[in-house]
């Protein structure tokens, strides 16, 4: 036997375990095992290892599962009571908009008198109308990305 | 996607701890197997179980339910094992060298071995220091999860970030690796 069919042999015993053989492979394989006691053996092996391999028993600590159940559970009550309190920013935040559209006009209305009385300028008075109508959705969303990034972490998985 | 995932997905997006319970309950053996397998170290796979289930919760909505939830659930703890690797500046499995341009192997940490061999059961014992203790990290994990957690090629490499190719050459090697140790065990 040359040392070329040798290592076909070992290429298409791990391919075989790998992807799996085709129907020529297979039987080129089974016929070298059959006249090569020397590659059947290291098959043997190696199939022996792999079998121990499957059936290695890890045991795990006593308490860990339970450990782990209640560092859970502590957590998942933190997750809540945070994501209750991005519920009640959200109402407020949403109260707080629905208020600036209806009293947009009277704001409108004291911008400009205040604008007017006191010799501010016009872009001024519309930028500080602009930002008071948006400052508490700013506020809100970061407040809420800031809540999210000390709840989840800062990293993917 | 069958029922039970989809059942699993939403309790996941829920963070519902029953469903967490239940699936610690189930998965620990699994988990706590690679863990160790992959660090060799005892304290370090139980910090590691911890902190991938506390993942699992904080992160349940990005579980879609299109790949295996144990393929996720094991995506998650290499990556914490790989954080834990960087942070305590030890040998990643990354910086281990990069298997496929045959770099020099270095040997894992002697303190760590004699645990993993202790926590192994000893009808086993010798098969595994043969079959997993000499061969790297990078190989080892594959071959763990193809020939123990009976994963398929595509879940190893969801597993492990990385291309087919790159499971299929680490699978061959490692069997090459495996072949040598388990001749040397036999010299």
């Amino acid at each position: 036997m040359t040392e070329n069919l040798h290592k076909r042999a070992q290429e298409l015993s791990a391919k075989a375990l790998i992807e799996g053989l085709q129907p020529a492979e297979e039987a080129w394989l089974r016929e070298h095992r059959a006249a090569c006691a020397e590659c059947a053996k290291e098959v043997a092996v190696l199939q022996e290892a792999l079998g121990a391999l499957r059936s290695v028993a890890v045991l795990v600590p006593r308490d860990l599962a339970s450990r782990t159940q209640f560092r859970v559970r502590l957590r998942a009550q933190e997750i809540s009571k945070a994501a209750g309190g991005s519920h009640v920013l959200w109402i407020i935040t949403a109260a707080s908009w629905l208020l600036g559209v209806f009293s947009a006009p009277l704001v409108w209305k004291l911008f400009a008198w205040a604008g007017g009385n006191f010799g501010v300028p016009k872009l001024a008075v519309e930028a500080g109308f602009v930002l008071w109508w948006t400052v508490p959705a700013l506020v809100a969303v970061s407040v809420v990305l800031h809540r999210r990034v000390m709840t989840t972490g800062a990293k993917g998985i | 996607m069958t029922e039970d995932t989809r059942a699993l997905a939403n309790g996941l997006q829920k963070h519902d701890p029953e469903l967490l319970d239940r699936l610690i309950e189930q998965h620990q053996h699994r988990l706590y197997r690679y863990l160790l397998f992959l660090t060799g170290n005892a304290a370090l796979a139980e910090d590691l179980f911890q902190e991938t289930w506390i993942r699992v919760l904080e992160r349940g909505s990005q579980y879609n339910g299109k790949s295996k939830f144990e393929s996720w659930l094991f995506a998650i703890a290499r990556n914490l094992v790989i954080d834990a690797s960087r942070r305590k500046k030890m040998a990643s499995l990354e910086e281990m060298g990069d298997p496929e341009s045959a770099a020099p192997y270095d040997p894992p940490d002697e303190t760590s071995t004699p645990v993993l061999q202790m926590l192994v059961s000893r009808e086993n014992a010798k098969a595994v220091q043969l079959s997993l203790l000499k061969i790297p990290a990078y190989y080892r994990e594959v071959l763990l999860l193809r020939f123990h957690e009976e994963l398929g090629l595509e879940e190893i490499a969801s597993v492990t970030a990385t291309p087919i190719s790159t499971v299929k050459s680490r699978l061959y090697r490692g069997l090459t690796a495996l072949r040598t140790a388990l001749a040397e065990g036999a010299a």
